[in-house]
């Protein structure tokens, strides 16, 4: 997985790229908790996305939960399969997708 | 089968102390020193051809003897080898006397053209990750090496860039090499000797001691070493083990005992786990809640291993105990998350799919936190994906409320849930093996036990994945509700 990151003031864009599952959640994990700091929007850009599995949506709730605390956070370009399991997995309720 | 022989493999490792571990280190590097003995030996024999060629610059008569020498000695100390099977405590220091004479003849024939000889014995005595030895064989090679150039000096190769005269002395080249006008001119034996002694042994030893420096280093180094990874072996194995019982303490807390229950008659139930690690974060469980109803869990941690292992035994206990107490399922289910999430740092959390049979009626009420869709296979019908109302995943976030729904299972109806390393388990080009695949293998034979629907789906997918090795966990419970017989009714 690839992370591209883009960050404009207090906006962070994160676009990945591949795979999250248990071997690069940690990858994510340790992105979020080196750049999350002091940022008021967090946009994920999942339209290269291609997989997500359990790891995955414990990094992002994570992520959730500390954006809850101090702004926004929006998740774009999500493709079906994920879409899919956002859905199965109650994902879509919390999190803001567009 | 595979599983078995690498445990045994551990144990046996672990069975070696370090000092076994040193003792078979000796052994392969005696065995290696009668290879390098046996080289030596066809180094020497060819050495003797090329002179008795005329290609080397060297009377006949002053290599044969100790050449001849040397091959007795070589094959003496490989006779011994043999003998010992290269296993005695003693040979080491035998092996490193004989090359060091062995090499001794050779340096006292070639003298400085083969100044690499001197250092040999001790480069290889670091093999044995023994100091002691490598200053042993340092010490001695000083001493022999300084008597074979002191011999060489008058009966070996001349080196004719150290060779002295007194002022005015005439050489007459006769024809032939210089070496021979030197010897016609009356070169003193006293002055070659201390020449070669100043001007070829001492540099030479110069260096060799510098090799000698790094050889001993090379031997304390490879020991420690020996001894770190016999330490590092010692704890992965004892990891290894309690890893093994951990997956059988696993195993053992989920219902594995077929048929399940043997007196009842009006429904069949089979279950099975495969953690793609040696523990996992799945997890299915059934128990009779009372005489009428049945519990159903079918549950997925997120993340794998250890702690997946550690979150889904939790889990597990939390969501039996609130079962126990009679509630509905999805009364069960925020009770739970209410549970875990007062005390949930690392945010994990589990998906689960539960459902309660009334066993008299066939109605069957269930909710699901997150988990994959139900199949449910009507009393007529083929299986099909019921896709129920999901509500968030346990652990999550905490005050979710589920909602539950209700079906009314017919005799000959069968329900089959699982968790996501079915629909997802993938093959070795990355494409998974998906819903429908699943579907397929289900209708494959619909009315066969539920123990015979797992092995379709198992094998279906061991067909699908072929060598590919098993990522994720697999698990997969199937429930049939039967018609009473007429007897019972």
């Amino acid at each position: 997985m690839t992370i591209n990151k883009t960050k404009n003031g207090n906006e962070l864009l994160l676009s990945l790229e591949g795979r999250l599952d248990t071997l690069t959640a940690p990858e994510l994990e340790k992105e979020f908790g080196a750049s999350l700091a002091g940022v008021t929007s967090l946009v994920l850009d999942f339209e290269k996305l291609e997989y997500i599995s359990s790891a995955g949506l414990r990094v992002l709730l994570s992520a959730q939960k500390v954006m809850n605390a101090q702004g926004q956070m929006k998740v774009c370009h999500v493709n079906e399969t994920v879409m899919e399991i956002f859905e199965v997995t109650g994902f879509s309720d919390i999190l803001t997708i567009e | 089968m595979k599983e078995k022989l690498r445990s045994l493999f551990y144990k046996l490792r672990v069975r070696l102390t370090a000092d076994e571990m040193f003792h078979e280190t000796e052994v392969q590097a005696n065995r290696l020193g009668a290879l390098i003995l046996l080289c030596s030996g066809i180094i020497l024999v060819l050495i003797l051809a090329l002179t008795a060629m005329g290609v080397f610059l060297l009377p006949l008569s002053s290599v044969f003897s100790p050449t001849i020498q040397a091959i007795v000695e070589i094959i003496i100390l490989l006779i011994v080898c043999h003998a010992v099977k290269c296993d005695a405590w003693w040979l080491k220091h035998l092996l490193m006397i004989g090359l060091v004479f062995v090499y001794a003849r050779l340096d006292c024939m070639l003298t400085h053209k083969a100044a690499i000889l001197m250092v040999l014995p001790v480069v290889f005595s670091s093999r044995y990750f023994s100091r002691r030895l490598t200053v042993f064989t340092s010490i001695l090679s000083t001493v022999v090496f300084f008597f074979s150039a002191a011999w060489g000096a008058t009966h070996g190769l001349i080196n004719l860039n150290i060779v002295t005269f007194p002022a005015g002395t005439v050489m007459i080249a006769t024809g032939g090499f210089l070496g021979e006008a030197i010897q016609n001119a009356g070169a003193s034996d006293k002055m070659l000797v201390t020449n070669t002694l100043i001007f070829d042994y001492l540099p030479k030893w110069l260096m060799f001691s510098i090799t000698s420096i790094i050889s001993c280093n090379i031997a304390r180094r490879g020991r420690e070493m020996v001894v770190t990874q016999h330490d590092k072996d010692v704890k992965s194995a004892r990891i290894e083990s309690e890893l093994n019982l951990a997956t059988r303490i696993q195993a053992d807390m989920l219902p594995n005992i077929y048929p399940a229950f043997p007196d009842r008659k009006e429904f069949d139930i089979y279950a099975t786990m495969d953690p793609a690690k040696e523990v996992g974060g799945d997890f299915y469980d059934f128990f009779l809640i009372d005489p009428d109803h049945l519990c159903m869990v079918m549950a997925d941690v997120s993340g794998k291993g250890v702690p997946a292992a550690l979150f889904m035994m939790a889990s597990k206990i939390i969501l039996a105990n609130n079962a126990m107490m009679g509630k509905s399922p999805a009364q069960i289910l925020s009770d739970t998350n209410a549970a875990i999430c007062s005390n949930n740092r690392e945010e994990m959390f589990v998906t689960v799919w539960l459902g309660i049979l009334e066993i008299s009626t066939g109605k069957l009420t269930a909710a699901n936190a997150g988990h994959e869709y139900p199949v449910i296979k009507r009393s007529d019908g083929g299986f099909e994906l019921f896709k129920d109302k999901h509500g968030f995943v346990i652990g999550g976030m905490s005050g979710v409320r589920y909602k539950e729904y209700e079906l009314t299972l017919t005799p000959g109806s069968k329900i089959f849930v699982y968790t996501d390393g079915v629909p997802e388990a993938t093959d070795s080009a990355g494409s998974m093996f998906g819903t429908d695949a699943m579907l397929a293998a289900l209708n494959k034979d619909p009315a066969a036990e539920p123990e015979r629907i797992l092995k379709n789906v198992r094998g279906a997918v061991d067909e699908f994945v072929k060598q590919a090795e098993q990522f994720d966990d697999l698990t997969m419970l199937c429930m049939e509700y039967k018609a009473l017989s007429d007897t019972e009714q």
